[in-house]
């Protein structure tokens, strides 16, 4: 009510700028000169889209300036509050105000109208997709503007205009249940791009979804996208073919026929248009498929890989990379390898979980001498004897490599002692994981020679294997010197209690040393 | 797996023990015991003292830290030991799997073998059905061969079979190990939660037993802090105390020192005021006294100051007196010498007038022959510095000749004539005459009878000036110079020394006594006025006021010559004249002493004169007597040449004359046969012209020109 007299007095006589501070605020006469009440707000007018709103925006800003003037000689009456133009101190000048004005207009209230700035704010709001303001308004502004938008907007909008990461919180809260920040770098920005290109790429079936759909994306979030972990890779959809899949499928004789249109989707398009894209998690594969369940679901053909080994190749900032429980074979495994020869950055490899024999891993060791890798994961593969003999004999030569992961192998004790000779002369080595890889005696006495010269290795992890009572005691007497070792995992080893107890107390020595020394030096984690 | 794990969990809180630096120690100990086991007490001991060092609260953060990291590695093993359950179970499902396949792959292959080996059978039948004609036989024999097939086939179904069965007992396996898998995960979050919660427990209770450890620390700390504190504050409120009393104890004792000393400085200030007080009276006492003798030195000494002062007023007269007298000698001496010196020159100069007169006389009565006539000249006569006035006589001296003039009337006339002449000496036509004149008439004014009866009668009544001894000296002596020696110590008893001061008392006496007359015939002669002006209209142009005022008196008494004066008055007058006198005699020495100054305006124009005493038309005549002399000399001169060469020529000529005598006289004459003496007419008389030749000379000298 009063805000349309108010406008309709601006709009009969708006330039009498006179004698305002002497007059009473009169309904009549309340209007003063609008060249004052710009200077505040006449860049985001300034920047209104359509005359209509300019002009609304105009009347808004007026009505703020009357409010204000009449709040000023309201106070000025009383002679106690300061005049304000906050909306702080709204409230309180608003009840002055009030008691001030029930004695003029018993029927009039400035309870229901709210602050023109609200007003503003909430026009924004509301006419933000069509017309997004945000940087040019002051920094209180921007924040209520950000807590009231909608977190449906469209992220062609938001995602590069929108950098606070309260709003990218209520999407990410809003879309997912768990969030865990922390291995989002911090950012629920990124999370969100993350996850959501994530989300894309699972859903993703070829020949079906339109590829623009990650197209579209890749402008907005290849500035926020760090990591891509995609655990799921559908196959296309193919009905005729499913028919006959189901009968054939033991016997594969429908390889050939769907070999053109099983392939996945090529992630070289999305990912070498990432520029800061420095994990990549893989895995080739259906999730959940229940009942459902066909082998070609999990089939990650040899253009998969030339597709994935080309784009992994073409991205320079990477330097996880990790290809799990995706039916890796040798060739595979080489053909990766060859493209990753001499990566810039990368600087950790996960293959675990795949089908790497003895040649695979003949070529992961051509790798480690080629590349920056410092960890390596090759946990439940079939490598044997001779794949961990190639792998030690890298290791003998590796100046980078600090991590090594063999669970779940079958690298025996000729492996075994082919790593552990490996580690008498490697110097950089600092855990290995050996659980698992029906190992034996020798290898323990091996071991334990390592034991009494290595002081690179902080973790050993024999665990799952058969190394007997006498191996333990080898170990026992190696470790008896030994000051780097804080982790020697040995469960389920068969070395006996005793032979284990004394080990943990050794270990735990050295764990209580180490910590002290961490304590000089703070870059070292406790524990 | 879980025994296994709980195994080595069991006696780990038993040995949960002190901190790493304890722990470190207690290795350290253990392997050093073996080496020193001597020292090992020490070592131990040493332990303990750091082990007490230690502080609690970091003892118990060191004891939860253990505590907490061993239960989180027990959880944590609890945790993976699944995993590592898993690991194994997958291991020997493995080995297993490979058995199991091993078996399958060798019975397959057995199977293979004993197959091919029956169709083998089989097939080699075929060839001996072929050979069968007997269709019995050969039915049996299809019969056999169906039932081998038969029993092949049903070999080889029955492997499938079993296979098939295998296959069923692997899904049922993997139906069981999914489920196994379930449960493990299950069994796993199980574990975590309650590991979570565990430790969530566990990291509560360590915190609160921290928290505990510390709040004990720190009351104790308090407490002990507390207790110093109180303890320090006890010792520093004792100390206070022993220091308040022995504060107050020097306070009193310094109070009992001040009382006494109080006491002891009012006896000493007492006796010392007494004493003091005494010293007082006595030294006023003494004062009294010398303000006695001083009142009495002070009389003495202004006496003698007066005595002094005196003295030396009289000193100041004597020495202005000396130097006077100093003055008026070097004066005297120095016209002396100025006479002196004048004398010399003028005789000097008179000497060379006197020359260059006579040469005139001799120029003019020897070589011009004319009458020469001594010139008469003014300054010729002139003897001695000009406007040389007469030396002043003394006064003794003039009062002698007044007293002898007196007494001899005759001679009066003639001394003054005397003098007159003297005068008349002296005057060169001046004023010069004049002002000796002026200052000898006054004497002449006095009659000499009226002076020389004053002086008498000052020489009989002023005998007191005279010395005793003299006096007596003088009784001797005739009345005349009995007078004379009388007056002569008078006078220098009154310093009268001068002929003025003479003339001056005479002249007082004159008007003391014609100013008695004129009080007593005041109103009797008016007419003595106009005569007083009358004389000083005629004494006009005379030396100064003040004589004038002597003059009319004077002249009065000059018209009163016979003045009687009584001899008692001689005495007033006298002292009269002592006090006016000085005054007196000083305005007339600064009178006399331009009267001394000489005029010298004249001696130049009396030396040039003395120069030129040669009149100038004498000298022209000088002049051209001299060149005319000296034209005569040219003349005489060239004749005296002559003279010599005519000397010299017969000279020759006689010496000629001799050698030709010698000649004519010698033997070769003879023996010649025409002898020069023959044709030569021989004049021997050269000699007599010789003598000759001087008396020409003579006359010529002789001849005027």
């Amino acid at each position: 009510m009063w805000a349309s007299a108010g406008r309709e007095g601006h709009l009969v006589s708006s330039r009498t700028p006179s004698t305002l501070e002497t007059r009473a605020p009169t309904k009549a006469q309340r209007r003063g000169p609008p060249a004052l009440a710009f200077g505040s707000f006449g860049s985001p007018a300034g920047k209104c889209g359509g005359d209509s709103q300019a002009i609304f925006l105009l009347l808004l800003l007026k009505e703020k300036w009357v409010l204000s003037r009449m709040q000023q000689s309201a106070a000025g009456d009383r002679s106690t509050a300061v005049p304000s133009l906050y909306p702080s101190q709204a409230s309180l000048t608003a009840d002055s105000y009030y008691t001030y004005r029930v004695i003029e207009d018993p029927e009039w209230s400035l309870a229901t109208v709210p602050h023109l700035t609200e007003l503003c704010l909430q026009h924004i709001v509301h006419n933000f997709e069509k017309n997004p303001i945000l940087d040019c308004l002051l920094p209180e502004h921007q924040r209520k503007v950000l807590d009231r938008l909608s977190t449906g907007l469209p992220l062609a909008v938001t995602a590069n205009l929108i950098s606070d990461e309260d709003y990218w919180k209520r999407c990410c809260t809003e879309r997912w249940q768990a969030c865990d920040i922390s291995n989002y770098g911090d950012s629920w920005k990124q999370m969100f791009f993350e996850r959501h290109l994530e989300n894309i790429l699972k859903c993703f079936i070829p020949n079906t979804t339109d590829p623009n759909q990650v197209l579209e994306l890749i402008p907005l979030c290849k500035d926020y996208v760090r990591k891509l972990e995609v655990d799921q890779f559908l196959p296309p959809v193919q009905m005729d073919q499913k028919e006959e899949s189901d009968d054939l499928s033991n016997t594969g004789s429908d390889f050939e026929f769907g070999e053109v249109s099983i392939h996945h989707y090529d992630l070289g398009v999305l990912i070498t248009a990432l520029p800061h894209l420095e994990e990549l998690h893989l895995t080739y594969g259906v999730k959940d498929c229940g009942m459902n369940f066909e082998w070609n679901l999990f089939n990650f053909t040899h253009q998969d890989c030339c597709n994935l080994a080309v784009a992994v190749k073409m991205c320079h900032n990477l330097k996880v990379f990790k290809l799990t429980q995706s039916k890796v074979d040798d060739d595979k495994t080489r053909l990766l390898v060859r493209n990753l020869l001499d990566h810039p950055c990368l600087v950790e490899l996960n293959l675990s979980h795949n089908l790497i024999r003895d040649k695979g891993a003949q070529a992961v060791g051509k790798l480690i001498n080629h590349s920056r890798l410092q960890t390596l994961d090759l946990c439940n593969n079939q490598i044997h004897h001779l794949g961990a003999q190639a792998l030690a004999r890298a290791l003998a030569e590796n100046s980078t490599l600090t991590s090594l992961n063999l669970r779940l192998n079958c690298v025996e004790d000729k492996g075994g002692e082919a790593i552990g000779r490996a580690l008498l002369t490697n110097t950089t080595l600092k855990s290995i994981h050996l659980g698992s890889n029906n190992l034996s005696e020798p290898t323990a006495m091996l071991f334990s020679q390592v034991l009494a010269q290595n002081t690179s290795l902080t973790s050993i992890n024999f665990s799952c294997n058969h190394l007997g009572l006498d191996g333990g005691k080898q170990l026992l007497e190696g470790l008896a010197d030994n000051k780097a070792l804080t982790e020697f995992n040995l469960r389920l080893a068969e070395v006996g209690q005793e032979t284990e107890y004394l080990i943990h107390q050794i270990v735990w020595a050295n764990r209580e040393a180490a910590r002290l020394g961490s304590l000089q030096h703070p870059s070292a984690k406790p524990i | 797996m879980m025994a296994a794990a709980a195994g080595w969990r069991d006696p780990a809180p038993a040995l949960s023990d002190p901190g790493p630096q304890e722990r470190i120690a207690a290795r350290r100990r253990r392997l050093a015991a073996k080496r020193r086991e001597a020292l090992g007490e020490d070592v131990e001991l040493k332990v303990a003292q750091v082990e007490e060092e230690q502080r609690r609260s970091h003892k118990q953060i060191e004891e939860s830290r253990q505590r907490l990291a061993k239960l989180l590695f027990d959880g944590t093993q609890m945790v993976t030991n699944i995993q590592v359950a898993a690991d194994l179970r997958e291991m020997q499902r493995r080995a297993e799997e490979a058995e199991l396949k091993l078996q399958r792959v060798e019975k397959l292959e057995n199977e293979a073998k004993s197959s091919t080996y029956k169709f083998e059978e089989i097939t080699s039948k075929w060839a001996l059905a072929k050979e069968m004609t007997i269709p019995q036989e050969l039915w049996q024999l299809l019969n056999q061969q169906q039932q081998q097939c038969a029993l092949l086939l049903e070999e080889k179904n029955k492997l499938i079979g079993e296979l098939q069965q295998e296959l069923k007992n692997k899904d049922e396996q993997y139906v069981w190990a999914i489920k196994k898998q379930s449960d493990d995960i299950h069994l796993l979050l199980e574990r975590m939660e309650e590991q979570i919660r565990l430790m969530l427990k566990n990291y509560r209770h360590e915190l609160l037993q921290i928290e505990k450890a510390f709040e004990l620390e720190r009351r104790e700390l308090l407490e002990n802090n507390r207790k110093k504190w109180e303890e320090a504050i006890q010792a520093h409120n004792a100390q206070e105390l022993e220091y308040l009393h022995a504060r107050m104890r020097k306070v009193e004792e310094f109070e009992k020192q001040l009382n006494q000393l109080r006491v002891q400085d009012e006896e000493e200030y007492n006796s010392m005021k007494i004493q003091l007080e005494n010293d007082v009276q006595n030294l006023e006492r003494q004062l009294q006294q010398m303000k006695a003798v001083y009142q009495l030195n002070q009389e003495k000494l202004e006496y003698n100051l007066q005595v002094l002062r005196k003295q030396d007023e009289e000193n100041t007269i004597i020495r202005s007196q000396q130097k006077r007298k100093l003055n008026r000698h070097f004066a005297i001496s120095d016209a002396e010498k100025f006479t002196e010196v004048w004398l010399m020159n003028e005789e000097e100069a008179k000497g060379l007038m006197r020359k260059a007169l006579d040469a005139d006389r001799v120029i003019h009565t020897q070589q011009l022959g004319l009458p020469w006539e001594e010139p008469r000249y003014w300054f010729l006569n002139n003897v001695g510095p000009l406007g040389h006035y007469k030396v002043k006589r003394m006064a003794t001296k003039l009062a002698a000749e007044v007293l002898t003039e007196s007494s001899s009337g005759g001679q009066e006339e003639e001394g003054r004539e005397k003098e007159k002449e003297e005068v008349g000496s002296e005057e060169g036509g001046k004023e010069n005459t004049a002002k000796v004149e002026g200052r000898v008439t006054p004497l002449r004014n006095i009659s000499k009878r009226t002076a020389k009866r004053i002086l008498e009668l000052i020489s009989d009544e002023s005998g007191f000036l005279i010395e005793s001894k003299l006096l007596r000296s003088l009784q001797a002596l005739g009345r005349h110079e009995r007078t004379l020696m009388k007056l002569d110590s008078i006078f220098a008893a009154l310093e009268i020394d001068s002929e003025d001061d003479l003339y001056q008392l005479v002249d007082f006496f004159l008007k003391y006594k014609a100013q008695e007359m004129a009080v007593s015939q005041s109103q009797g002669s008016p007419g003595a006025e106009d005569v007083t002006d009358l004389t000083e209209d005629r004494e006009d142009g005379g030396s100064g006021a003040q004589r004038n005022k002597l003059k009319s008196p004077r002249s009065l008494l000059g018209s009163l010559p016979s003045v009687y004066f009584h001899a008692d008055d001689v005495l007033k007058i006298l002292k009269a004249f002592v006090r006016g006198f000085d005054k007196l005699r000083e305005k007339d020495r600064s009178a006399k002493e331009v009267l001394q100054l000489r005029d010298s305006s004249k001696d130049e124009e009396y030396w040039e004169a003395l120069a030129h005493v040669i009149p100038k038309p004498t000298l022209k005549l000088w002049d051209a007597l001299a060149v005319a002399l000296e034209e005569y000399y040219e003349i005489l001169m060239q004749r005296a040449s002559l003279l010599a060469e005519v000397d010299l020529l017969q000279q020759q000529n006689s010496e000629l004359c001799l050698l030709l005598e010698e000649y004519l006289s010698s033997g070769v004459n003879s023996k010649l046969l025409s002898p020069p003496t023959k044709w030569m007419d021989l004049n021997l008389s050269c000699p007599g012209e010789a003598q000759w030749v001087p008396g020409a000379r003579a006359r010529l000298f002789s001849a005027p020109s």
